[in-house]
């Protein structure tokens, strides 16, 4: 890396903030989750408005197994502690276990996503569908909009190690890693949420 | 490289550093709290306004253990960060009391 002088075979200490492009990203990573902080909130309202709604279909509490949603729980919950492992290997310049944290961070979230559409196939052979409802509706689009993060994040983190393996752990690649593993914490902070305000307290009615 | 260098980059190294203990100390804490939620709602029998409650207070402390540990919060020069989901949080309320009031109330 010729345009960085000062990484020749050794990283600053904490690369991600090394140089002012990484400090930059950082900052703008942050704005980007307060608006999907907003984003998500705009969901979770129209959710939590319309979630008595159910017309025919079936209720909230007859609907969801807590089983399924307490395993998806944990994966995710793993998962964000696999990514914080990541970024310490990273920090302590441990090229080849922060991949290994990275796979494994990867192979969470999809394992979660496959949970979830296995979870939905069930819900519409039930008789819950997109359009059965204003619940089922705001149902599909809150919960729905989350998996479409993870899949996302899935992708992203996979991309990540691709460009690991090509260009090495540089003070351009650690902001993307530290970043993706903020993110990826994000996706597990809303789940927190939609455990609590969808599934348990639509359990408890 | 100079020598000169590369000990004080070590020692920088070392002071700051920090171990995996916070991080799964704050994993055990998610675990626990996310099992008390499960368990209340799956106990079934308790009170439905006192279960409401503890499950609103288990996803608080569950997101402000995740957001100051993993996501870095409690560090230093984390202001602006503060800001920004502050702010997000702020326009959420809003939201959410203008959604159920304009419909319900």
């Amino acid at each position: 890396m010729s345009a960085h002088g000062h990484v020749e075979g050794q990283l600053p200490h904490e690369p991600e903030k090394a140089t002012l492009e990484g400090r930059n990203k950082i900052l703008g990573f942050w704005i980007f989750l307060g608006a999907e902080v907003v984003l998500f909130g705009t969901l979770f309202s129209a959710f939590i408005a319309l979630r008595h709604q159910v017309l025919d279909g079936p209720h909230a509490s007859e609907l969801f197994e807590l089983p399924t949603v307490f395993a998806a729980t944990m994966i995710l919950l793993t998962s964000s502690l696999m990514s914080v492992f990541a970024v310490q290997a990273m920090h302590k310049n441990q090229v080849k276990s922060m991949i290994w944290w990275l796979v494994l961070t990867v192979l969470l979230g999809l394992s979660f996503l496959v949970l979830e559409i296995v979870e939905f196939n069930t819900y519409v052979s039930e008789g819950h569908r997109m359009n059965t409802s204003a619940f089922s509706s705001s149902f599909y689009t809150l919960v729905g909009f989350h998996g479409g993060h993870v899949l996302f994040g899935v992708l992203w983190i996979s991309l990540l190690i691709a460009q690991i393996f090509k260009k090495g752990l540089t003070v351009v690649t650690a902001p993307k890693i530290y970043l993706s593993a903020i993110y990826w914490h994000f996706i597990d902070v809303v789940w927190v949420f939609i455990f609590t305000v969808v599934y348990l307290m639509g359990k408890v009615g | 490289m100079s020598s000169n260098h590369s000990v004080s980059g070590e020692e920088a190294r070392r002071h700051k550093v920090e171990g995996p203990q916070k991080h799964i100390v704050a994993f055990i804490l998610s675990l626990a709290l996310t099992i008390i939620a499960f368990a209340a709602v799956a106990a079934g029998d308790i009170n439905t306004t006192f279960t409401y409650i503890i499950l609103v207070l288990m996803a608080i402390i569950q997101v402000f253990v995740q957001l100051a540990f993993w996501m870095h919060m409690k560090d230093r020069g984390h202001l602006f960060p503060i800001i920004c989901i502050v702010a997000g949080v702020f326009v959420v309320f809003m939201m959410v009391i203008m959604a159920v009031y304009w419909l319900w109330w």
